[in-house]
């Protein structure tokens, strides 16, 4: 080639590659734009495609007794979600999902129709629903793991605990209460989708989120002394025939609640169609005229104050004494003539209680009324407690003051009752009651401990002494009023009472119908628990001493049961209690029922919670023979979770269904 | 003769040519193992069978590298009118895929000779012009037979359909025909007629070719149709950003969120895993190829040699910046793969044959004798 043709050449290589060079540049600086200048929107972007998110409630805490027993925990329950733009034929799949979620068709069929890419169709069905959910494998329709409220004892401490809503958020007792605890934080629910919408798997940083900050409650309620009231309650209104009926059991010393019961009760995980009327804690929220179960703090104010002596005698009227315009009665229609202090208490007499008041005075005796704690709230930890009503002092007429002797023409709230009689149990020291020991955190660490704290002192320890001593004998004197109550080989101080219903339609105190009540604590000379019992309108009965008093008798002698020797070694709240109490949660396997580490071969398995499947998988794995009562998850289980495994490898299970 | 071994060729046999080819393949391996990674595992993994095509393609290389091009070009027609009659057998019995007749079956083996017409029409083109040597510029009138030489394949091409390949060997023409020289009155009327055939050739495009033009236009008018392509390809390699997301760790790629990824969207692939910075290494390898190409162009002892090694370049850079350029949206989509990059056997086995025509350019300038 010639030269110059050699030149022209190498000008057009040279001029056509930097043509192309150019055009490289283009695509570089493109590609710069693309990945660095527009990078972050386009990658939000990409996520938003290969990702779905679900906001998810986290796991709810736990909600403990004393000792560590599962009164409220949280299982995993399947909820059916469908993506509606990826379901092909709505009609079709309404019409199955109608059958096994037995809904409307027509309701789901509005919703698989309708423009959302998201909704839900069925929250926390049962374990047997979501296995033929599973299977129709419904395009578009899926299977979502939600946390679900349990509580494994049924009807048990319902009133304290309260329940959740289809949220899991607390509505009602301690469950609203100590919502934001138990809640933890909100979590999101983050699937990996691919192009066609399927979704992969949950994110991996899924499984921390849902090891999130909430926190488990423990109660100061022992739930085996919570059974037995609700047991013993419960008879005694049906075979009293009574409207309902409010035990507490509190430890004086302390002010810790060990039981609080309301009859009727209600099981929290199927609260429909239960009307609100029926979940309401009558114990805190409802006031009463007190009766005769008021007559202790009267006389203990009066004793305190020195007005009077135990030995001073008041002369009763035989039965009819005139208070300006109104004629005080005996109960029963009893008359008595001249009676002790101690024996105004025992016979229960309302004149002379109303002239221990007249001498009293009316300022001193508010002044007591008040110390004791009534006209005020406890500050129990519990929603929508009451004060009562005590009026001021300056409203109060003769008659007035004669009548709140006997406990008429105020009202009190169980809760302050059981308070005022355990100061009287404790030295005349009045505690605040509580009903929280404390709460513990995701690894049941003690996170928070409450401690008994005093509200005052009333009376001085000595005149407490002497009106317990009074008590015991209303209880064990052969005529005492209180000898219902009584139990071999325990002093037992206590007061029966029965109050007139204050009828508001007809302005007056029915005469037929009345409440009955039992208030009182043992043992006399170291007291350790106190009890109230008290029977709305009992047809049977009426009158205290004989409607109340057995079931007084009844709680505390299985409680000294329970408790052998020592009362007070399960109910202390010491140090080493706080530590044996997060040895037994670390034993029972916390977090969740459904994670029950059933490691050890050599006891029964804890079935609690779990579903039927997960039952037989497990009791299969340890050649245990279960059989099978009901259906749902697990709620009891005999032998109990933890007993030594013998010869005979069997159990059985019972399985309920809520909601 | 042919085959005369010549110990000048070992010692200045282009290795930096051969290495940056190998490297190219390399990646081209690895990111058809990603884009099929997640893919069921019942299929024969493509990076497999890319793998053995490479093989193939090596030894295709090979063989043409040591024969002479000048021998090549002796029957250059012969060849050109050997890949004319595959067309033509493709067109009465070629197996269609996706509404197109583009493969020749050999069972379960596709052969798609439109691969292999680019590189005949660049070995004919440059045995014509290297017959008709002229230092003045071509006329139409000189051009009759050249443009006689695209035509026929160009027309068959287009009957498949396969728009992107009969584009490309269009492209390869013209850039040859501006390379050897053109006279400028020729050239405009060129212009013109290109000018007013467009609009009749937009009648004889399918649907979905005008589609993919309108969508190049305004690619979000239609994002979950024909939009979605290059959508999605812009979401991904921009969600790559800088760095990437690493080697298997494309969402979108693994997803599935992307189309075509074994194929026409490698790149993409390639972006999200390895970001800007990836991309950048890449095109680099490109550009250094190109450039490459372009000093064995420079510096071959002969016009042959020169209009091979310029065309074979031209093709690769041609190629490299449509698809790229349409993976990052500002270029229509039509179906031009990636050399060395996307899946395809006919192609990667043409690619390499061309590498070793360009070796045998590369290598003749010190062999041959001015």
């Amino acid at each position: 080639m010639a030269a110059d043709s050699k030149k022209w050449l190498k000008v057009r290589i040279v001029s056509l590659l930097v043509f192309f060079l150019v055009l490289f540049i283009a695509l570089i600086s493109r590609a710069f734009q693309l990945q660095v200048l527009s990078g972050q929107k386009l990658k939000t972007l990409a996520q938003k495609q290969h990702t779905a998110t679900l906001p998810l409630q986290a796991e709810r805490g736990v909600i403990y007794d004393r000792n560590g027993e599962k009164l409220a925990a949280s299982i995993l329950a399947d909820s059916v979600c469908a993506d509606p733009s990826r379901i092909a034929e709505p009609s079709r799949a309404s019409a199955q999902l109608a059958q096994i979620l037995e809904m409307d068709k027509n309701a789901i069929y509005k919703k698989l129709a309708g423009p959302k890419n998201f909704i839900w169709l069925a929250r926390r069905i049962s374990p047997d629903q979501a296995v033929i959910v599973e299977n129709a494998n419904i395009d578009g329709v899926f299977l979502v793991k939600e946390p679900k409220r349990f509580y494994p004892n049924g009807e048990l401490a319902a009133h304290l605990l309260g329940f959740v809503g289809s949220d899991t958020s607390g509505l009602e007792g301690l469950e609203k209460k100590y919502d934001e605890l138990l809640k933890g934080k909100s979590q999101k629910h983050v699937w990996t989708r691919d192009a066609k919408g399927k979704r992969l798997f949950p994110h991996a940083d899924n499984e921390e989120a849902v090891k999130d900050v909430n926190n488990n409650l423990v109660l100061t309620i022992d739930s085996r002394i919570q059974y037995l009231v609700e047991t013993h309650l419960k008879e005694a209104v049906q075979s009293k025939g009574a409207r309902g009926g409010i035990a507490i059991v509190m430890d004086p010393k302390t002010g810790e609640i060990l039981a609080m019961a309301n009859e009727a009760g209600f099981n929290p995980n199927n609260i429909k169609g239960i009307k609100p009327e029926r979940w309401r804690n009558r114990a805190i929220a409802d006031s009463f005229d007190p009766g005769s179960t008021f007559k202790p703090f009267l006389v203990a104010g009066a004793l305190d104050a020195g007005i009077i002596k135990e030995k001073d005698k008041f002369f009763c009227e035989w039965g009819r004494y005139k208070v300006a315009d109104r004629i005080i009665r005996e109960a029963n229609s009893k008359k008595h003539g001249t009676l002790s202090v101690p024996d105004i208490l025992k016979y229960s007499s309302n004149i002379g209680s109303s002239k221990i008041a007249e001498k009293m005075g009316r300022e001193k005796f508010h002044d007591y009324i008040e110390k004791f704690g009534f006209g005020a709230r406890t500050g129990i930890e519990l929603n929508g407690e009451a004060k009562g009503l005590l009026r001021p002092m300056q409203k109060w007429t003769k008659v007035d003051t004669a009548m709140i002797a006997f406990g008429q023409g105020i009202s009190v709230t169980a809760i302050q009752l059981i308070s005022a009689i355990s100061a009287i149990a404790n030295n005349g020291i009045l505690m605040k009651p509580y009903i929280v020991r404390g709460f513990t955190d995701n690894d049941n660490r003690l996170v928070k401990m409450y401690t008994p704290t005093v509200a005052r002192q009333v009376i001085s320890p000595e005149t407490a002494r002497r009106v317990t001593a009074m008590l015991t004998e209303v209880v064990d004197a052969s005529d005492g009023t209180g000898k219902n109550a009584r139990i071999v080989n325990v002093a037992v101080a206590g007061k029966t009472g029965t109050s007139q219903i204050f009828d508001f339609s007809r302005g007056i105190y029915s005469r037929d119908k009345v409440r009955t009540s039992f208030i009182g604590f043992f043992p006399a000379d170291n007291p350790q628990v106190a009890i109230l019992v008290i029977l709305d309108q009992p047809q049977h009965d009426k009158w205290g001493g004989v409607a109340a008093a057995p079931v007084f008798k009844n709680i505390g002698e299985q409680i000294l049961n329970c408790y052998k020797t020592n009362i007070r070694e399960n109910p202390v709240f010491d140090q080493d209690q706080a530590n044996k109490l997060q040895l037994v949660a670390a034993e029972q396997n916390i977090p969740a029922p459904i994670t029950v580490d059933n490691n050890d071969e050599t006891v029964m398995p804890d079935f609690q919670g779990l579903t039927i499947r997960e039952t037989i998988k497990i009791a299969k794995a340890r050649a245990i023979e279960v059989s099978i009562a009901g259906s749902g998850w697990a709620i009891n289980q005999y032998p109990k979770a933890g007993t030594p495994l013998t010869e005979d490898r069997s159990c059985k299970v019972t399985f309920s269904v809520s909601d | 003769m042919i085959l005369r071994f010549d110990r000048r060729i070992l010692v200045n046999f282009d290795w930096t040519l051969l290495a940056i080819v190998l490297g190219i393949c390399f990646i081209g391996v690895l990111n058809i193992f990603s884009a099929g990674y997640s893919l069921s595992e019942k299929q024969y993994p493509l990076y497999l069978k890319q793998i053995q095509w490479i093989a193939l393609g090596l030894l295709c290389m090979l063989i043409v590298f040591f024969i002479d091009y000048r021998v090549i070009s002796r029957i250059a027609y012969l060849i050109y009118g050997f890949s004319l009659a595959l067309l033509v057998f493709v067109a009465l019995y070629g197996y269609t895929s996706n509404g197109s007749q583009r493969w020749i079956s050999f069972g379960s083996v596709f052969f798609q000779p439109s691969e292999f017409v680019k590189l005949t029409i660049i070995v004919a083109l440059a045995r014509y012009f290297d017959d008709h040597k002229s230092l003045e510029p071509y006329t139409l009138k000189e051009l009759f037979v050249p443009l006689l030489i695209l035509f026929v394949p160009f027309i068959l091409v287009l009957k498949q359909p396969d728009l992107g390949t009969a584009l490309i060997l269009l492209i390869i023409f013209s850039s040859i025909i501006l390379f050897i020289g053109i006279n400028w009155r020729s050239f405009l009327i060129a212009v013109v007629v290109v000018l007013i055939s467009m609009p009749v050739g937009w009648h004889f495009l399918k649907d979905y070719q005008k589609d993919r033009l309108l969508t190049f236009l305004s690619p979000e008018n239609d994002p979950l149709g024909t939009g979605y392509h290059i959508i999605q390809s812009m979401i991904a390699i921009g969600s790559g950003g800088f760095l990437g997301k690493g080697f298997l760790k494309g969402s979108q790629t693994q997803l599935k969120f992307l189309p075509e990824q074994q194929t026409d969207f490698v790149f993409s692939v390639f972006a999200e895993e390895w970001g800007f910075a990836g991309g950048l290494v890449l095109m680099l390898l490109f550009i250094f190829l190109i450039v490459w190409g372009m000093k064995i162009a420079l510096h071959s002892r002969d016009l042959l040699g020169t209009l091979i090694s310029f065309g074979i370049t031209a093709l690769i850079s041609w190629e490299v910046f449509i698809n790229i350029g349409m993976v990052l949206g500002i270029l229509p989509v039509v179906g031009i793969p990636l050399p060395f990059l996307s899946y395809g056997g006919s192609a990667m086995v043409v690619l390499l044959m061309s590498m070793g025509l360009l070796m045998n350019v590369s290598v003749h300038r010190f062999i041959l004798q001015r």
